[in-house]
């Protein structure tokens, strides 16, 4: 563990704390009494199979699923999400998996999409939100240059950046990426993989839902396990090796329960 | 390629300098190639007509009427351009321009005269207003459908198709609705429904400083954000061949003087001698054409430089984004629809007052045409993709060959097939275009 | 393309409509009626003369034989109409009225409910079978008199043909009735057609045109089209409709020339015949159809009580537009070579010396006809 992120987990309080959360779909309990929090300037990762429910997990604080029951505290204070609205006046922001970008237009436009800036006659001011779209790239991503052509024309990474740019510009504290780097080639992922440690180094909580393993080493300070919509534990990424998130993620077993023979038969 | 979203397009610093091929003297200059294209291919039908017609289709007293023709499916299609771009459709507005017509004729022909008698001074704009009202709340109606109980528009246009014809004949019981008030005619253009030939010029100067103070205001701001700036040479081209364009229009509008007939009345009404050759009074800018360059001028200003516009594209390009960048899209469709409804009213009272008359059957096939035009004029159906010029020029694109065909003693069936074989060659030009461009 | 083709719901307003009309004439006699049902195939609810007179004449009579009136709308659709034919027949029609929306589409329904023995009158507009008794107005007739009203007016210059859709034989029948009145008033040898001037003949055609669905609104732009092409040099209007008269009239409006250039129409609407009482439309040719509707029913009724097509003949009182021919049935060869049996009644000139007639018959009120006409202008607005 980083002396940074030791310092943050201990002497801070939480950006977010998700408490119990419960979600069912019909009879099925998708997210099962699970309880994970965030620090500033943290890497959270969570981990699972398909169906593990880390996805409807995360809904529940982007607003875009109401959870059952449990507690969601931002900052300290209970907060109510209903709509992603809410979750964006909390500094929630959400990077979908599918980008959730509107490809027909332009990347100022897509950065401010819904917030958009207004000159004092209440029209758009495209020129502002360029101007504006330019120092945050030049931030992010100083190779960006594409800002008037429809987000369609860009490449995976720079549609990423677009989609990273929308969260951050609004002052984001609490960012969440599902799946940041899945659809991208070596060296966009290595670029997006700078972005979020540059994020990282501004102070934002991150909950990463990863697939890949490496991305989850390489990326995150905490590593939150679930499996069948329960949480399995969270463990420091300084304590544990691949292998054992790895059983945790197939077996279910934290890192003490971890026989040699549940090793043999991951490597098997 | 530029959608409505991307006005202030500039030249992006990372670029190689332009070459001087005729697409990167476009793109200097930051044009629409799709609408240039279109462009062109209007002189092409304007000129063959021209030749076919011994000369008669370019003379001012044509593309006078041709401005006219034009305007009620061209007031129609800058609405359907905004709905389409959200992947719905309206298949109803020929009804709806029926039923707002016929409302409005018994309003001002039967209802408003039992209370105020005929002609009063205020009952074209009582009649325009409720007629208004009425095609916004039909929209409002239709887009609650299509936004908050998930119908496909397809399905209730369709439906919104059978439903309003059949109204509107049922509230007049199919009788044809005549005359319409003396004032409200003049929304129709005709013989007294035009601007006069001094404020066409007048418009036309307001225009032209327009223009200029567009372009020199996009300088500053870009300067002000220490942007690169369009090259100046660009920027000049643009400002004089747009001023040269609307000067062009207004004299060619002016040149169609008012006809001998009217003339003489004239003289006669202000006591001038009727000379032997003729009095030379230029009818000026007709009414309806005056009223589709200002809804033109409203569409774009909401498709390009207001949030809701700025949301219907979004909406268009990734439902699913703008939902979850916390617009309200269901609300937006519904507003869609209510403004294709106030346009439909709009179209209505200028059909019914040029007509000087509502019937039940009006606007059959006005939809096709509509929906035509918008797509002739490089608004995709898959949605997200479209301008208001470019529909506004689509109509005009139909409108030239149905008016020239007549010119030419084509006859209708011969007319229909023209007019269907451009629509698809049209289209399919355009995904040609956008494949290469990919 | 598939305009109102769906009008499904126009019905519903008909049927609404036929239900609050023409129950006052409760004098049952007790006539040949019997208990037969007729069944009327209305093709288009939407053209303002069918509800207003049409239906309530066939009602009155059907009422006054005691027979039964039920009806359907195919809404402009030639297949709704193929299904409302079998519709009829199965709420037990004896006899069958059927105003075709295609003359030609319709005759698998005709052949239908004759195998059934059901007669079938083709009202107003033709069926090309002769298994389908033809009632209408003389259509060539009423070409006819459009052309020489014009001709009276007009006997040399420039013409221009307004014609309606190209899918209804109306059209063309409208169009050659005109044709032969002009060439048999003026003595050319025609055709009267833009492409072939006749040389030595006084009348020119200078534009001619088919109207998609008889609008007003095209045939607005057409006469837009041909004043610009002559350069106004167009001295009458032969336009077959009222409605495509008054585009017709706003066309000329636009240019000054309304009440110079002498219009034809028919069909006696309301604003029509305001027209002709204003100046601007010259001639209204009117077809009585009140009396179309009276001869329908009782045609009907006969076929449904067994009579012979050929033993078909008409009682009632017709007035002017009794036919030329006598009240029997005559042999009627149609432009397809089929010979039918027919009755034609005879359709009227209306112009301004005449508007009393349409006046007397309350086919329409003295408000409507003389809405901005100057009083004692002419005879039927004093």
């Amino acid at each position: 563990m980083t002396a940074e992120a030791a310092m943050s987990t201990e002497s801070l309080e939480p950006l977010v704390e998700l408490r119990d959360i419960r979600v069912a779909f019909g009879g099925v309990h998708a997210v099962d009494g699970v309880t994970v929090d965030l620090y500033p300037g943290e890497v959270v990762a969570l981990v699972g199979g398909n169906g593990a429910g880390k996805t409807t997990l995360i809904k529940t604080l982007s607003g875009a699923h109401k959870a059952d029951s449990g507690q969601i505290l931002v900052g300290g204070k209970p907060a109510t999400i209903n709509n992603p609205r809410d979750a964006q006046e909390l500094g929630v922001e959400t990077i979908y998996q599918t980008l959730a970008l509107a490809d027909n237009i332009n990347a100022p436009s897509n950065i401010f999409l819904g917030r958009e800036v207004r000159t004092r006659w209440h029209t758009l001011d495209d020129t502002a939100m360029e101007h504006a779209s330019r120092q945050l790239m030049g931030r992010l991503n100083p190779r960006f240059r594409n800002f008037t052509v429809p987000v369609s024309s860009l490449s995976g990474g720079q549609r990423q950046s677009v989609a990273i740019a929308r969260a951050v510009h609004f002052n984001a504290r609490i960012l969440i990426m599902d799946e940041p780097t899945a659809a991208l080639g070596p060296a966009e992922t290595e670029q997006v993989r700078d972005l979020i440690r540059q994020l990282k180094k501004e102070g934002i909580g991150i909950f990463l839902i990863s697939h890949d393993i490496h991305d989850v080493f390489d990326l995150s300070d905490r590593i939150s396990v679930m499996l069948q919509g329960k949480l399995v534990g969270t463990v420091n990424k300084s304590d544990v090796t691949m292998d054992e998130v790895l059983a945790m993620i197939i077996a279910g077993k934290r890192p003490g329960e971890v026989t040699e023979q549940d090793i043999e038969k991951l490597h098997g | 390629m530029s959608d409505a979203t991307t006005t202030d397009v500039q030249v992006d610093e990372g670029d190689k300098p332009q070459r001087r091929s005729p697409a990167g003297l476009l793109r200097s200059m930051e044009l629409d190639p799709r609408l240039f294209g279109m462009l062109i291919a209007l002189a092409v039908i304007w000129i063959v007509f021209n030749i076919w017609s011994d000369g008669t289709f370019l003379t001012p007293r044509n593309l006078w009427n041709l401005s006219v023709q034009t305007a009620v499916v061209g007031i129609m299609a800058t609405g359907m351009v905004m709905v389409i771009v959200t992947r719905n459709i309206d298949l109803s507005v020929g009804s709806m321009l029926a039923v707002i017509g016929m409302f409005m004729a018994l309003l001002q022909a039967e209802w408003l005269p039992q209370w105020f008698g005929f002609d009063q001074p205020y009952t074209w704009l009582i009649t325009l207003a409720a007629g208004i009202a009425l095609g916004a709340a039909i929209g409002a109606f239709q887009g609650s459908i299509v936004a908050y109980l998930g119908v496909p528009a397809f399905i209730v246009t369709l439906g919104g198709l059978l439903v309003w014809r059949g109204v509107a004949w049922w509230m007049a019981s199919g009788r044809t609705i005549a005359p319409m008030d003396t004032n409200f005619q003049l929304l129709g253009g005709g013989s007294r429904g035009t601007i006069g030939g001094t404020w066409t010029w007048v418009l036309a100067g307001i225009a032209c400083v327009g223009i200029v103070g567009l372009l020199i205001n996009g300088r500053r701001r870009r300067r002000k954000f220490e942007f690169t700036l369009r090259p100046v040479w660009a920027d000049v081209t643009i400002g004089l061949v747009g001023c040269t364009a609307v000067i062009a229009s207004a004299w060619v509008i002016n040149s169609y003087p008012m006809p001998p007939g009217l003339a003489r009345k004239y003289a006669e009404e202000n006591g001038i001698v009727y000379p032997e050759g003729g009095l030379n009074i230029p009818l000026g800018l007709a009414n309806p054409v005056l009223i589709l360059i200002v809804v033109g001028l409203i569409m774009t200003f909401v498709a390009t430089r207001v949030s809701f516009g700025r949301y219907v594209f979004a909406i268009g390009g990734n439902p699913e984004a703008a939902d979850l960048s916390g617009i309200k899209t269901r609300w937006t469709i519904v507003r869609v629809f209510m403004v294709m409804g106030i346009l439909v009213a709009i179209a209505a009272a200028v059909q019914t007052a040029r007509l000087n008359a509502a019937t039940s059957g009006l606007g059959q096939l006005a939809e096709l045409y509509t929906i035509a035009a918008a797509v002739i004029g490089g608004t995709s159906l898959a949605g997200g993709i479209g301008t208001i010029p470019g529909a506004m020029l689509g109509a005009l694109v139909a409108q030239s060959l149905q008016s020239g065909m007549v010119l030419i003693g084509v006859d209708a069936p011969v007319q229909d097939i023209v007019v269907g074989i451009v629509l698809v060659v049209a289209v399919a030009l355009d995904s040609l275009y956008r494949r290469r461009l990919k | 393309m598939f305009k109102s083709r769906l009008l499904v719901l126009l019905p519903v307003a008909a049927l609404a409509l036929s239900a609050c009309g023409g129950s006052d004439t409760g004098s049952a006699s007790p006539a040949a009626g019997g208990d037969y049902t007729i069944g009327v195939s209305w093709n288009n609810f939407n053209e303002p003369r069918w509800a207003k007179a049409d239906e309530p004449a066939i009602k009155a009579q059907l009422e006054a034989l005691g027979a039964k009136y039920i009806s359907t709308d195919a809404g402009s659709s030639a297949d709704q109409q193929l299904t409302d034919v079998e519709n009829l027949i199965t709420q037990g029609a004896d006899a069958l009225i059927i105003l075709a929306q295609d003359g030609t589409a319709i005759k698998p329904a005709v052949q239908s409910a004759t195998d059934q023995g059901i007669p079938v009158v083709a009202y107003d507009r033709l069926i090309e079978d002769p298994a389908a008794f033809y009632l209408t107005f003389d259509n060539v007739e009423v070409g006819r008199l459009q052309a020489q009203a014009i001709y009276e007016l007009v006997p040399e210059g420039n013409y221009v043909f307004i014609k309606g859709n190209q899918a209804d034989a109306n059209a063309d029948f409208l169009r050659g009735g005109q044709e032969e009145a002009l060439l048999a008033a003026s003595g050319c040898t025609g055709p009267l057609t833009p492409k072939n001037p006749d040389s030595g003949c006084a009348i020119k055609n200078v534009g001619e045109s088919y109207t998609d669905n008889w609008d007003p609104a095209t045939a607005q732009t057409n006469m837009e089209q041909f004043l610009t092409q002559n350069n106004n040099k167009v001295d009458a209007v032969v336009a077959s409709n009222d409605g495509m008269a008054g585009g017709v009239v706003a066309a000329l409006e636009a240019q000054g020339l309304a009440g110079q250039v002498p219009v034809s129409g028919q069909d006696g609407d309301a604003p029509a015949l305001n027209r002709v009482a204003l100046g601007t439309q010259a001639v209204d040719v009117w077809k009585n159809a009140f009396d179309l509707g009276t001869a329908a029913a009782e045609i009907a009724v006969q076929l449904a009580g067994g009579t012979a097509f050929q033993d078909v003949s008409i009682t009632a009182d017709l007035g002017d537009s009794a036919p030329a021919a006598g009240s029997d049935a005559q042999s009627f060869t149609t432009p397809g070579g089929v010979d039918v049996w027919s009755i034609i009644l005879t359709p009227v000139a209306i112009t301004q010396e005449n508007l009393n007639l349409p006046l007397d018959a309350g086919w329409i009120t003295e408000a409507e006809l003389c809405q901005g006409v100057k009083a004692g202008s002419v005879a039927a607005c004093p």
